[in-house]
């Protein structure tokens, strides 16, 4: 291609050229981009349409569909769903709300992908087809004709030092933040429950404590930008002009202070308890000498292809300390509400037995017809009680008689959060047990009663005691 | 402190949205699809018009009245429990107004307006059009609104509400509006049946506004009645919008300084 030979210089002429003067002169002002990385190098090509048409049906229309309706054949399994590109509403933009984003916006999200969501990262892609997929993209709806994008303008960074996480905090509360996001950004405000898009779809609001979930970026610049522009299309509205930019740098950081960092193990392990006293109640000090492993959760498929709802729970998190005889594990769920009625908040933890070999058994499709039984110590905190058993399917269980009586749980819950302590033996005794130098399988699955037949379910992954063989487990 | 530099950086915002307003919406299915509804009552207006001469005067107007027929579906309360703010500005549950029959037979919230006719061009107001946000419902629910004329939208309440604009033809935007007192001039360059405006954090709220080109329109109150005063002599198509039982349109003549009087009637059935 011939801009490959072109200078830059010419390129960022005629770039210049074609930008209107208030747009250089955000570029010029909008240091705060230079705190995240820049996701182009080279310069821009010129627009190839008939290119742009062929690296969108070759890496994007299986989701977006062919025509950019986001009808693609992947589109009903996904959550949130993929996004009509002929519709002109983009959420993660630089620029005021109701306009469209610049090309830099777009050419972001195609680079770094959307965390949390379907969309993956195309960096791997060459730079200059994915800036002719943005302006195949833009070709696809009137939008970028009929309005100019209008760049917003942050003023700089002051960084952590500078930023008062106090002030944010107030911020956070005047600003009313805390009716979708909850007062400590645990996505259970009073209003997370109702609130839909602007396709009338249930939508939930962002987990604040969850920064690798922030489909727009995690970092304080890209975070006070959302908040500055809204996130069109998805209820979160713009504060630009509700609110001093000193006062949204202070809200941003402290939003970025609620963030927890995520621990992915692919090996759960446990640390050996202190005098061999294992905790009974999930607030014992003794967790703090346990390792977590965050573990995410997904709603299950349902038979109609979509999404029983907008997922509520996706997080789940494992602490294990252990003794001569047993562990203990506790177990951390994210739930915007408490329900402890019939139908209400549940949880499975299930484990392969010893006949069941290799990863076949998907939690996303089990149970099926003949599918092999698993091992599930079910929880409701409608009973309050666990009981355990092998079942084909999650129902026979729960009718299924106790085949070894769990020790009692502890369970509470607690802003957007249920905790539970469980004991497992470390011999067999009828039931798969954590035994020393082997791995066992396990996986979770959650119910949340605010979430009506939906059923959020982990990958199967591995518990050990301590470190096996010679290799360390891995890092994040 | 709040409001002063509100103030400055909402004056800035209506400025550019002025500025950037300026670009001719595209032809989209639905004006395609209101310009076919209406095609008949304006052969019989072009009709009318042809037998009687058209005599450019002051014009006495129109007056009518918006009747309502059949059952009237249960007026359900809002359930305010998500916010205890708005909740506790209401000692009784609020209606919900999709649909609100009068006591007379006749319908509330019915945006009147003449869709064919009106001569010439039609400076905006300077006086802007209010859209309250007040216990957590918008007052008015339905307005109308010229194009180019301020909407000033007001929150009095002490939470916050987002405003969600739904345009089809002019720009749509999603505004958060936290602190009671807070005031947004928005500018619609554009006419258009009929804007919805929503609340996400409260999501039983919602608003419509009519926008159009000139000031021939009206809103059916209380009482069902409505009046579009000072409308010249002519022949007209009127429309008349309700938010559950779509338009009706029908042709009216202006002629010889009394009022001519309309009557449009929805059915439950």
């Amino acid at each position: 291609m011939t801009s490959h030979s072109m200078s830059y210089l010419r390129h960022l002429r005629s770039f210049c050229c074609f930008l209107s003067w208030p747009t250089i002169l955000v570029i010029g002002i909008c240091a705060g981009w230079a705190s995240t990385p820049s996701v182009f190098a080279g310069p821009k090509p010129q627009p190839d349409l008939n290119e742009g048409r062929a690296a969108y049906q070759r890496s994007c229309a299986r989701c977006h569909g062919a025509d950019g309706a986001g009808d693609g054949v992947d589109a009903k399994r996904f959550y949130p769903r993929p996004r009509d590109l002929s519709y002109g509403t983009y959420k993660f933009r630089t620029t005021a709300s109701g306009t469209p984003p610049t090309d830099e916006d777009i050419f972001k999200v195609l680079t770094q992908g959307l965390p949390g969501s379907n969309m993956p990262d195309w960096a791997h892609m060459d730079e200059e087809e994915r800036w002719q997929l943005v302006y195949y993209m833009k070709s696809l709806s009137t939008i970028f004709d009929e309005v100019p994008p209008d760049p917003v303008e942050l003023s700089e960074d002051p960084g952590p030092e500078k930023a008062d996480l106090t002030a944010g905090r107030q911020v956070y509360e005047q600003m009313g933040c805390a009716a979708c996001h909850g007062d400590q950004g645990r996505a259970n405000g009073l209003s997370a429950a109702l609130l839909t898009d602007e396709w009338e779809m249930p939508i939930r609001p962002a987990n604040l404590t969850q920064g690798w979930n922030y489909r727009g970026g995690q970092d304080p610049v890209s975070v006070m930008m959302r908040f500055m522009t809204g996130i069109d299309g998805s209820g979160m509205p713009a504060y630009k002009g509700a609110i001093t930019d000193e006062e949204a740098w202070n809200l941003a950081y402290y939003v970025v202070s609620l963030q927890k960092a995520p621990h992915w193990h692919r090996i759960a392990h446990a640390a050996e308890a202190a005098r061999g006293s294992l905790p009974e109640n999930v607030d014992d000090p003794a967790w703090e000498s346990a390792e977590r492993t965050d573990i995410r959760l997904r709603n299950v498929v349902t038979q109609d292809g979509e999404w029983a709802r907008a997922p509520t729970t996706n997080l789940i998190s494992l602490e294990m300390l252990y003794n001569d005889e047993e562990a203990a594990l506790r177990i951390t769920w994210t739930d915007p509400t408490e329900d402890r009625s019939a139908s209400g908040d549940a949880l499975a933890l299930l484990l392969k037995p010893e006949a069941v070999k290799g990863d076949a058994v998907s939690l996303q499709t089990w149970p099926y017809q003949g599918a092999p039984g698993l091992d599930i110590y079910f929880w409701s905190a409608h009973s309050g009680q666990a009981q355990e058993g092998i079942g084909e399917n999650f129902d026979s269980v729960r009718d299924r008689k106790v085949s070894v009586a769990p020790r009692p749980s502890a369970a509470q819950y607690h802003d957007g959060e249920w905790q539970m302590v469980i004991r497992r033996p470390l011999r067999a005794s009828g039931v798969p047990a954590i035994e020393p130098d082997k791995l066992l399988s396990v996986a979770f699955a959650v119910w949340d009663g605010g979430n009506e037949n939906a059923r959020a379910v982990t990958p199967w992954f591995d518990v050990a005691l301590k470190p096996i063989g010679p290799s360390a487990p891995n890092g994040h | 402190m709040t409001q002063r530099r509100l103030r400055s950086s909402l004056a800035v915002a209506v400025i550019a949205m002025i500025g950037c307003g300026g670009s001719a919406p595209q032809d989209t299915d639905a004006t395609v699809q209101t310009e076919q509804a209406a095609a008949k009552p304006v052969q019989l207006a072009q009709a009318l018009s042809a037998a009687i001469p058209a005599a450019v005067s002051a014009g006495a107007g129109v007056t009518g009245v918006v009747k309502f027929s059949g059952a009237a579906p249960e007026q359900r309360k809002v359930k305010m429990g998500a916010d205890p703010i708005c909740q506790q500005q209401h000692a009784e549950p609020v209606d919900e107004e999709s649909v609100v029959v009068n006591g007379n037979g006749t319908l509330k919230n019915v945006f009147v307006y003449v869709k064919e006719g009106v001569a010439g061009s039609h400076a905006a107001p300077a006086s802007p059009v209010s859209l309250d946000q007040a216990g957590c419902k918008y007052t008015p629910h339905v307005a109308g609104i010229q194009a180019g004329q301020a909407l000033e939208i007001i929150n009095s309440d002490a939470t916050l509400h987002n405003v969600n604009a739904k345009p089809t033809i002019n720009r749509p935007f999603n505004i958060a509006q936290p602190v009671k007192g807070m005031k947004t001039d928005k500018v619609f360059t554009e006419p258009e049946i009929m804007v919805r405006f929503k609340c996400n954090v409260h999501p039983w709220m919602s608003a419509y506004l009519g926008v159009v080109d000139h000031p021939f329109f009206a809103v059916t109150g209380e009482d069902g009645s409505f009046a579009i005063p000072a409308l010249p002599d002519g022949s007209y198509v009127l429309e008349a919008w309700h938010e559950t039982y779509g338009t009706q349109t029908q042709s009216v003549i202006v002629a010889g300084g009394a009022a001519s009087s309309v009557q449009f009637s929805f059915s439950s059935q």
